[in-house]
């Protein structure tokens, strides 16, 4: 199936009627993923500052009120559809990688899984990766994402479109008055040019190495901001709150970071994480290690956009290159 | 290798040859020729990894804030806009001078847009100037975006505010990288007071922004990192912009960071202070 470009704006008009769409643009100050006003351009350059994680897990978010004179609890029930039309492979791979925390392990999320379960994911296969970009280095392929609904391509003037879901036969159904025939293997491969080596066992190399001093050196220059952690689009950590007015009150969750000295702050002030070169490595090793160790594969994704934003221009992929390196040093 | 670097690079190894230092922060490569990481180095052989190039960009002086006692010396190379971060933690008494070894950089204006409204680009406190010194150029409209704002109606100001703000992540990065943001423990960590929200809504990242562009006040270098570390790209310059052509207009020429001995104008507390404008 292919949509011939100059018909996209039409599609997601479609599509619009029956859902909040969003897609890749350009902000005032940066790029994101933006509800569509029916006319913005997308963005496809490079990948957009901010991940898609605001959509699924906002940086601030209600989960419930509470009113002590009505006696009455209200509970959050997001229950918006939402089309990502223009999600990267890396970014839908990150929601994968979401659903494993928040649905698939013993407790199930459920503010999560409503967000969740009312979106559609359209891809768009990369054409152009950054000079950041090194997905095809953490088992992306930069053209598919058989995790979205719908995969389209550039082709010339056109897209070319892979529906893999019901929820994306859904969208074809919508569209179909824009669609042609055309098939999937007019798209050229695309590579990543930063390209990381790691070895299968890197989970298990760099847990053997927790008390390396390279994790001083790597720590050297970071800044202990939340920057890498905000950007990335699988850092999933939150903190709780509540707001109290009189005897009514909100509770919230909003986005936390490890990089931050509070986090690992405990009651009567001692910290576990007392500096960068903790907390950096905790993020490091959670990225590459905790979590391949728990669910079989690496959480970064390779969308590179800690490496761009970050202040100090720290480059995780340092991390496997240096146990890289010293294993063909013997 | 450019003649500068090559001192530079002479000058990281003699000191840590003579062991008059413990470490000495520069510039190094990393993957990508448009971009440099703060380098810290170590042993006599790490000098070689020195970089010097247009895109010298990131500010170095802040890391001492990591190190208050040190066994030795840091040696830190210094441009205009990290001696003046220097003097700013001197005066506010963050660090010591006897801790100190500065290598002295004029610098040459680097890729990046706050190098236009540089005002010191030889540095203003060093113990050795590695090359002779150039004049600075004329430097673009010093209030270029506190003028932008000022320009602007009651109701548009808090329009454009409320716009940067909410884009605001609050990673601050913008905190972290500033060298007049030198508190020992900031407020935003003392989670337990309140003082500030740890929701992202535009009432508590108009917070941050206010707090932040106050606390910093005439204490600003004007260095612009805060910016060029904001990974949403926030025009917030223009706070301190706005506070230090206030005192200039008002109180008269002031610049922070030229030395470590000038008073502040808004951090002090003056029975005799005419309050003029207040
Ligand atoms: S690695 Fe970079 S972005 Fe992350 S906390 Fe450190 S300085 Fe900030
Ligand atoms: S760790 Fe960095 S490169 Fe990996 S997914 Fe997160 S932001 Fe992207
Ligand atoms: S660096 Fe930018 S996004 Fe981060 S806290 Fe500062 S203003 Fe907000
Ligand atoms: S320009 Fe920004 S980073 Fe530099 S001193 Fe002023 S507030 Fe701090």
């Amino acid at each position: 199936m292919k949509i011939k470009k100059d018909k996209f704006k039409d599609a997601l008009a479609s599509i619009a009627k029956e859902a909040k769409v969003f897609l890749p643009m350009k902000g005032v100050y940066a790029s994101e993923y933006r509800v569509w006003d029916g006319a913005g351009e997308p963005f496809f350059e490079r990948n957009t500052a901010l991940p898609p994680k605001e959509l699924l897990f906002p940086r601030s978010e209600r989960m419930y009120e509470y009113d002590l004179n009505a006696g009455t609890v209200t509970e959050a029930a997001p229950d918006e559809k939402i089309v990502i039309a223009g999600i990267r492979p890396c970014d839908v791979r990150s929601v994968e990688h979401l659903d494993k925390v928040f649905l698939e392990s013993e407790y199930t999320d459920v503010y999560y899984r409503a967000r969740r379960e009312n979106l559609t994911m359209i891809a768009y296969g990369c054409a152009t990766p950054a000079p950041t970009c090194f997905c095809d280095s953490m088992d992306v392929v930069p053209t598919d994402a058989p995790g979205a609904d719908v995969v389209m391509n550039d082709a010339g003037n056109s897209y070319v479109l892979t529906v893999n879901t019901p929820k994306g036969e859904h969208i074809r159904d919508l569209i179909s008055s824009f669609l042609s025939e055309g098939k999937a293997d007019d798209v050229p491969a695309v590579s990543c040019s930063l390209k990381v080596e790691k070895p299968d066992d890197l989970h298990k190399q760099l847990i053997a190495r927790f008390d390396d001093p390279m994790w001083e050196t790597l720590s050297d220059a970071c800044l202990g901001c939340g920057c890498c952690s905000y950007i990335c689009p699988t850092c999933y950590c939150f903190d709780i709150g509540r707001e109290n007015r009189g005897k009514t009150g909100t509770a919230f969750r909003c986005w936390d970071s490890c990089m931050f000295s509070d986090y690992s702050r405990m009651a009567g002030g001692h910290n576990p994480r007392p500096t960068k070169k903790e907390r950096l490595r905790n993020r490091y090793l959670h990225k590459l290690a905790y979590f391949p160790e728990r669910y079989g594969t690496s959480l970064c994704v390779g969308c590179g956009r800690c490496i761009d934003k970050c202040p100090a221009r720290l480059d995780i992929t340092n991390v496997p290159d240096i146990i890289q390196g010293s294993e063909s040093n013997g | 290798m450019n003649d500068n670097l090559a001192k530079m690079r002479e000058a990281a190894k003699r000191a840590l040859e003579s062991g008059d230092v413990g470490y000495v922060i520069g510039w190094g490569a990393t993957k990508f020729p448009d971009k440099t990481s703060p380098l810290f180095m170590r042993k006599p052989e790490d000098a070689e990894r020195l970089v010097w190039n247009e895109y010298a960009i990131p500010g170095i002086a802040k890391y001492l804030l990591d190190d208050l006692y040190p066994d030795k010396p840091i040696g830190v190379f210094v441009r205009g806009c990290d001696s003046r971060a220097i003097n700013r933690m001197m005066k506010d008494n963050r660090i010591k001078r006897e801790n100190l070894r500065l290598l002295g950089i004029p610098c040459d204006g680097k890729d990046d847009e706050r190098c236009t409204i540089c005002r010191n680009r030889n540095p203003l406190v060093y113990d050795e100037l590695l090359w002779d010194e150039a004049p600075t150029p004329e430097p673009k409209d010093r209030y270029f975006r506190a003028n932008a704002v000022e320009a602007m109606s009651a109701d548009g100001r808090y329009a454009y505010w409320s716009e940067v703000f909410d884009q605001c992540i609050r990673c601050y990065a913008c905190r972290n990288i500033c060298p007049a943001c030198n508190c020992k423990e900031c407020y935003v960590d003392m989670t337990a007071t309140g003082f500030q929200g740890k929701q992202h809504s535009r009432s508590d990242n108009l917070i941050f922004g206010v707090t932040r562009a106050f606390h910093v006040g005439d204490r600003c270098i004007e260095c612009g990192e805060c910016e060029r570390v904001c990974p949403m790209g926030l025009p917030i310059m223009g706070q301190t912009q706005k506070i230090l052509k206030d005192i200039n207009e008002l109180v008269g020429d002031y610049e922070s960071g030229v030395d470590a001995e000038s008073e502040n104008y808004l951090g002090v507390f003056d029975l005799d202070d005419k309050d003029e404008f207040m």
